[in-house]
């Protein structure tokens, strides 16, 4: 067991660094020159050479890479050259918990709403509950996030009034404020993945509805909701959870759109301004920070395994 | 004394005929319609989480790019917007009775010896933000830092001129100019960027290159933080020199990328104004009664840039064919929303001394005639269908609309234009690199004619993107800018333009109209047409 923790640790490590080194030599790919961008429209060769020295571009790739890469994984990852702020703070303690709030709040909602609707769906199958989860599903998975943000801007912000449409209060600051600004932000990103929830639940439920040992419970005269709830609903938990953690890569890409959408200052909106910046550094940083979470997801769930599946207990 | 005023002719050059050249663009509707319905309900909803309660703090929607606030460092529009709520200038640009004008702002008052020295006297008692003092030696630290300091601002050139800056008591410094310089109040305080804004020597020896995050100046309001991506929040100064100003207490520019958001934003009441509304959203938030749009044409001129570089754009006949060929009631229409008006030479509206009002009638510029259109095409050196690559992006403030509308009208003259869309930031490096066929842009926020047309077309410029080249408008504009003049600098630049139009790298386009929107309570903002979001007269009501 602790050996093969490990070695998927290794290996974690060890895609981190082709994440590091494909997402730098991208971007130094990418035609559009920093300097100029950074520089506006009015300026001088003088101020664009300068400049270009301050920023260590004048080196060669190779060098600037090693450099990067020394400094970041002793945690100091620059200075942003545009904003002038330590890159550190600005994506790991300013933007990050924004985006971890939304995703959470997003999964979570997926999930509270999702379960009940596929169990619902798969034990009422082939009934109205059922094609009405369906059609909830497929329009859940229809709906593209920046246009069903906008759409619930326009008729719970603009035309109700209900709910704030901008910004980001953080819930362990003000806890009733942060959910109340966190509600149309965390639905419009989790449909799709309720969506999805609602479909997995109930196609591994159905399945599971006619295995022989659900007949048994039955027959020994388990209560209804037990049989489902206990019996049938442990099924569903391995494929959900594999699902959500290779799905996570959706979830932060939504929340790109979803921030810019409500305005949150979350990593979303870091990464997409320091690319149209060309601000290596940050846009290196954001790279690196979602890539570690999406790794680093996929090896808890990997090694939850064992916990939600005794069968897979090494022996 | 000299007999020829010089600061006057400098200071007046604006003042004018503008309010009759362009008429109240400014659109007026619904006040004292409150809040719609559900506006209120929500507020009294939101109040709590949403909006700290006193009411002297707007929040105001920043839509567009906030670099730095450095105002010898900054490149853009959006972030003077901000930086002038926080610092002063020698001169201030005011807008009064339909004229654009630069008056003293810190300076008590400003003389000329001569038309090359500049003696400015200084307010007594200011101070800075961090209580240091602002007098000469501040002043003279800020100029030196745009003129010759390290790392270099983007603003330097507009200081060249400047030979000596004498201190002649704490509260008067003297400004030689090694020649006349009829630029002189722009470059202080004119286009993107401040050359002219004093800042805190302290707080720039104490943060370096992090004053931009950190700017301490003498303005209306101070700076108290920045967070990335979410908001800039500043509080009122209550040393401000000017008597009773500000009225605010607080103000917020919340960092919004997505136009429509702010829209309902505004519409919900969660906040109180917008920075800048795209022409797309223009005629939806004028239906809104609870929301004033301010905006009228100001000095800028788009254009479609053709690359004098290489074939087929070297040819001459051909590009005023295409100069010629573009139906400007056409684009204006359709990429413009019928928002803008036609620019028949660069001159904008705004620079009252040397814009014609009655241009369209003059026989000066260019418009569309396709007949003349279709003379010049069939003395193109390639008569046959020709095909050329228009390079656009989703940039400015329309867009690709302006490509799409064009190409049509290139067909007609035997052009047939491939559309392709690039990333912003490779149309940048593209532009910059003369890597294209056809391209569009906009100058904006100019209030002379210098910076209007010498620098974009100047032989060998670095702006001069469509790379033109003609020594003989190169000789116009730079006598002009020794020229104190109005009548004769006037002059020269029609000589100028003139060559520019005839020659045509550019066919011109429009002229834009630049909005704002506040809420109905807002009251006591001043509009001045130039891009500006100043707060210091504001008060929310």
């Amino acid at each position: 067991m602790f050996l093969l923790a490990c070695r998927k640790v290794f290996q974690t490590i060890f895609v981190l660094l082709i994440v590091s080194v494909a997402s730098f030599s991208l971007l130094k790919l990418a035609p559009g020159d920093p300097v100029e961008i950074m520089l506006g429209n009015e300026y001088s060769a003088e101020a664009h050479a300068s400049l270009v020295a301050e920023l260590g571009l004048d080196r060669p790739l190779a060098e600037q890479y090693l450099t990067w890469l020394g400094h970041f994984v002793t945690g100091d990852w620059g200075t942003s050259f545009i904003a002038r702020a330590d890159i550190f703070t600005y994506a790991v303690v300013e933007a990050l918990p924004v985006t971890l709030t939304l995703a959470a709040s997003a999964l979570g909602l997926a999930i509270v709403v999702g379960v009940p609707l596929g169990v619902l769906s798969a034990v009422r199958k082939d009934t109205v509950w059922d094609a009405g989860a369906a059609v909830f599903a497929l329009t859940g998975t229809a709906f593209p996030s920046f246009f069903l943000g906008i759409l619930l801007i326009w008729i719970f912000g603009a035309k109700l009034g209900l709910f704030p449409v901008m910004g980001f209060v953080p819930p362990w600051e003000d806890f009733w404020g942060g959910v109340y600004h966190m509600i149309l932000p965390a639905f419009t990103l989790s449909t799709y993945f309720m969506a999805m929830i609602v479909r997995l639940t109930r196609a591994t439920l159905v399945e599971v509805l006619e295995q022989p040992y659900i007949a048994a419970a039955r027959a020994r005269g388990e209560p209804g909701w037990r049989v489902i709830w206990i019996h049938g609903l442990r099924n569903v938990a391995m494929p959900l959870v594999t699902i959500l953690g290779l799905q996570l890569g959706a979830l932060l890409q939504g929340a790109v759109l979803t921030e810019t959408v409500f305005s949150l200052p979350g990593t979303g909106q870091m990464i997409t301004s320091a690319v149209l910046g060309r601000e290596y550094g940050v846009v290196q940083a954001g790279v690196m920070m979602t890539a570690t979470l999406f790794v680093v997801v996929n090896l808890i769930v990997d090694l939850a395994y064992p916990f939600l599946d005794p069968r897979l207990k090494p022996t | 004394m000299n007999d020829i005023d010089h600061k006057k002719i400098l200071a007046d050059r604006f003042a004018s005929r503008l309010a009759a050249s362009l008429g109240r663009r400014t659109v007026l509707k619904g006040i004292g319609a409150g809040m719609i319905a559900a506006g209120s309900v929500s507020q009294g909803f939101l109040s709590q989480p949403a909006r700290a309660a006193d009411g002297g703090h707007i929040r105001i929607a920043a839509l567009k790019h906030i670099d730095t606030l450095d105002p010898h460092f900054t490149g853009f529009l959006a972030s003077i917007q901000v930086i002038n709520n926080i610092h002063n200038g020698l001169l201030k640009i005011t807008y009064k009775d339909g004229a654009v004008k630069f008056e003293p702002d810190l300076a008590e008052s400003w003389d000329l010896e001569d038309d090359k020295t500049h003696v400015f006297k200084l307010r007594d008692g200011v101070k800075f933000h961090d209580g240091t003092v602002c007098d000469a030696e501040a002043v003279k630290f800020s100029l030196l830092r745009v003129k010759e300091g390290e790392p270099k601002s983007p603003h330097a050139w507009k200081l060249a001129l400047l030979e000596t800056i004498e201190i002649l008591d704490p509260l008067t410094i003297k400004l030689t100019f090694s020649k006349p310089y009829a630029f002189l109040p722009v470059a202080l305080n004119g286009s993107t960027g401040r050359a002219g804004t004093v800042v805190s020597p302290a707080a720039v020896q104490k943060h370096g290159k992090d004053y931009g995050r950190n700017p301490v100046g003498t303005g209306p309001f101070k700076f108290v933080s920045w967070r990335e991506n979410d908001s800039i929040e500043l509080e009122k100064n209550p040393d401000y020199f000017e008597d009773g100003l500000p009225l605010l207490d607080k103000v917020s520019f919340i960092m919004m990328k997505e136009p429509s958001s702010a829209v309902a934003a505004l519409m919900a009441g969660q906040i109180d104004g917008m920075t800048d509304c795209p022409m797309q959203l223009v005629s939806q938030v004028d239906a809104f009664p609870g929301a004033k749009l301010y905006g009228e044409i100001e000095g800028n001129y788009t254009y479609v840039g053709m690359n004098t570089r290489r074939a087929p754009f070297d040819d001459i006949n051909l590009r005023l064919a295409v100069a010629w060929g573009l139906d400007r009631e056409t684009l204006l229409k359709q990429a413009y929303f019928g928002r803008a008006i036609q620019s028949y030479t660069p001159i904008s509206p705004p620079m009252s001394d040397f814009y014609d009002p009655n241009i369209a009638t003059s026989g000066r510029g260019q418009w569309f005639d396709p007949d003349k259109a279709q003379a010049f095409r069939a003395k193109a050196t390639n008569q046959n269908e020709i095909e050329v690559t228009y390079m656009m992006a989703e940039r400015g403030p329309v867009g690709t609309r302006i490509a799409q509308t064009v190409a049509p009208m290139l067909a007609k003259i035997g052009i047939k234009a491939k559309l392709e869309l690039v990333e912003p930031a490779t149309w940048v490096q593209r532009r910059n690199g003369g890597d294209f066929d056809l391209f569009d842009f906009e100058w904006v926020a100019d209030l002379d004619p210098d910076e209007t047309l010498y620098p974009e077309f100047k032989s060998g410029g670095p702006w001069n993107f469509p790379g033109w080249s003609n020594a003989d408008f190169d000789k116009y504009c730079e006598e002009a800018q020794v020229v104190l003049d109005p009548a004769k600098r006037r002059e020269l630049y029609y000589k100028a333009e003139d060559i520019l139009m005839a020659e045509a790298p550019i066919a011109m386009m429009a002229h834009m109209p630049i909005y704002k929107v506040f809420s109905t309570k807002v009251q006591g903002f001043q509009y001045i047409p130039a891009d500006l979001i100043n707060l210091h007269t504001v008060s929310l009501a």
